[in-house]
């Protein structure tokens, strides 16, 4: 008996959160089933979910994906690695290093990743590379910044404390400044996981011959609208299970925090 | 004096801090770029720069293309914050019920491309610059509306409870608690977007317009003229760090009294936080229509030497 209360109150908590969603796409399938949508520019959800069942059989959907996922992987991946340890040093790890390298990465976070697109294309020609490089441009900034901020809102007491009781730099580091801007760092993660998965879309509209964005403007030149949407529908699909990765990656990882809702 | 030597040899130094590395580094794309280190082919040295900047600005009409891609990004802009910011006052103070409710849709029209839906946006929208305008205005709303939707749900309570009882209307509770409490707040929101918008301009200039500098480099690219790559690039970087420093100058002003740190704050560039005068804010408001009202006319404008048989060349080209 309880155990049916319990499964209700969870369907119907289930419907308070997503019911907008299920609506949504009701109302979009009865206006497109009634004709209030014209039919070549609007796919309903139902041809939508069709397309998508045959891309996902033919295998045409996971290849590009793969390739697409691959790359803002690697890219991710790589600004993962460099931004981590220079947001530490410039949250006030190392103070000199901070007043001579912020301004530069400061003007540098304000480039414009697609202005240096057809820059990468020339140094690194068209192949995966270039690709990657605007990934890693476009995922550094959120990481860094996101890092230093955490450093630099380390309670000093905790810090005093444990000068105090005579630990060193490494061990400052390791139980003192990581632990606290825990939360700051998987907020940065998470930003530029989701970042680099939407500019990777552009790129690979300019230049690429396979991946989602290609997949799109594929179906962009040759007008093919449902496959359009299948398109979108996918990238947003990964997009939620990025977003919901990193969160639950931050719910186990730094279970003792309150989540950072920015 | 002494102390005026002083303090201009201090000030001097500091300059030199700053921004020392920043000549370091043009300093090494020279030497690379004239030694041969690097290929110079794909590597202009600066004056070759600074040179088609030069060339651009004469004959293929850059400051047309300019003032194009600023207007597209403000327009988008006002867009966003005249939806934006009224919905997450309704979602988070009017009916926080109706947002819960909403939250999940919200989020998911949060992480849809509108680049990948260009198209389709052509077709609602027509050709032209709506279009485009709608493309960024769709980009910065998300930013905005989340952060204002945090804002404003986040106002100290008790803040809104002294209010309350001191018989406060509830315009009166907005205009003087919940509006200041959440400004500058809505205003990161604001910064974000800008810097979002301005990324996808350049995307959506280089695949699907016939002006701006995301066009320019796009032409350059397929014409195979580097060195107009980098001067339009060198514009981009430009124009991204002025609307940067401009926003942040105007939370300085604005929002001086809000203590949050920014990471990056002692080191960007700017002074110390003070109000901004009633008449620097209205010479600030008259510039700012100006350009506006500059860009929109440029926008016709590059319409017609676009058309026009004499000009089109130039436009395109103008090199030979």
């Amino acid at each position: 008996m309880k155990n049916q209360s319990r499964a209700a109150d969870a369907f119907w908590g289930g419907f308070y959160k997503f019911g907008s969603i299920v609506l949504f796409v009701a109302l979009w399938q009865l206006s497109c089933a009634a004709g209030l949508a014209p039919e070549t520019f609007v796919a309903s959800p139902v041809t939508i979910v069709k397309t998508l069942g045959n891309y996902i059989l033919d295998g045409s959907l996971w290849r590009h994906s793969s390739i697409s996922l691959s790359r803002a992987f690697y890219g991710f991946l790589l600004s993962t690695l460099v931004a981590v340890p220079l947001g530490f040093l410039l949250g006030g790890w190392h103070k000199n290093f901070e007043r001579i390298v912020g301004p530069l990465l400061i003007f540098l976070g304000q480039f414009n990743p697609f202005a240096l697109f057809s820059i990468f294309l020339l140094l690194f020609g068209i192949g995966e590379t270039s690709k990657i490089a605007l990934i890693f441009w476009v995922a550094i900034w959120p990481i860094l910044y996101n890092v230093s901020m955490g450093v630099k809102n380390v309670d000093p007491l905790l810090v005093k404390l444990a000068r105090s009781m005579g630990l060193g730099r490494l061990g400052l580091l390791r139980k003192i400044v990581i632990p606290s801007s825990a939360s700051f760092i998987f907020n940065g993660l998470r930003l530029a996981a989701a970042t680099s998965f939407f500019m990777l879309i552009p790129a690979e509209m300019m230049g690429a011959s396979k991946g989602l964005g290609w997949l799109i403007i594929n179906a962009q030149i040759n007008y093919q609208i449902p496959k359009l949407y299948a398109g979108t529908v996918t990238i947003v699909v990964f997009g939620v299970l990025i977003d919901a990765f990193f969160r639950l990656l931050e719910r186990k990882i730094v279970a003792w925090r309150q989540p950072l809702n920015l | 004096m002494a102390t005026t030597i002083k303090s201009l040899r201090r000030g001097a130094a500091r300059a030199a801090r700053r921004y020392g590395i920043f000549f370091a580094i043009l300093a090494l794309w020279e030497f690379a770029a004239k030694s041969g280190l690097a290929d110079s082919v794909y590597l202009p040295t600066l004056e070759t720069v600074a040179g088609a900047l030069y060339d651009l600005w004469v004959k293929a009409f850059l400051f047309t293309h300019i003032m194009v891609s600023l207007t597209r990004v403000v327009t988008g802009l006002a867009v966003a914050l005249c939806l934006g910011v009224p919905l997450a006052l309704l979602l988070g103070r009017i009916f926080p019920a109706s947002f819960a409710r909403l939250e999940a849709l919200l989020r998911i029209f949060a992480l849809v491309n509108p680049y990948c839906l260009f198209p389709l946006f052509v077709v609602f929208f027509g050709v032209g610059e709506t279009p485009k305008i709608a493309v960024l205005a769709w980009v910065s709303l998300w930013p905005i509306f989340f952060s204002a939707l945090s804002a404003f749900k986040n106002v100290d309570p008790i803040l809104v409870k002294t209010a309350l009882a001191t018989r406060a209307t509830p315009f009166s509770l907005f205009r003087a608690v919940i509006l200041p409490a959440s400004l500058p707040s809505v205003f990161h929101g604001v910064r974000l977007g800008v810097e979002m918008s301005f990324f996808i301009l350049i995307a959506a200039e280089m695949t699907g317009a016939t002006a701006g500098l995301g066009w320019i480099i796009h032409n350059a690219g397929a014409l195979n003229q580097v060195d107009r790559i980098y001067a339009a690039g060198v514009c981009v970087v430009f124009l991204g760090v002025a609307l940067n420093w401009f926003t942040l100058y105007l939370k300085r002003g604005l929002f001086f009294w809000d203590e949050r740190r920014d990471p990056f704050s002692t080191m960007a560039p700017g002074g110390a936080r003070r109000p901004v005068g009633r008449g620097r804010l209205a010479i600030a408001v008259a510039v700012f229509l100006a350009l506006m009202a500059v860009g929109a006319w440029r926008i016709f404008e590059a319409e017609r030497l676009l058309n026009d048989p004499s000009t089109v060349h130039e436009y395109h080209v103008s090199r030979e």
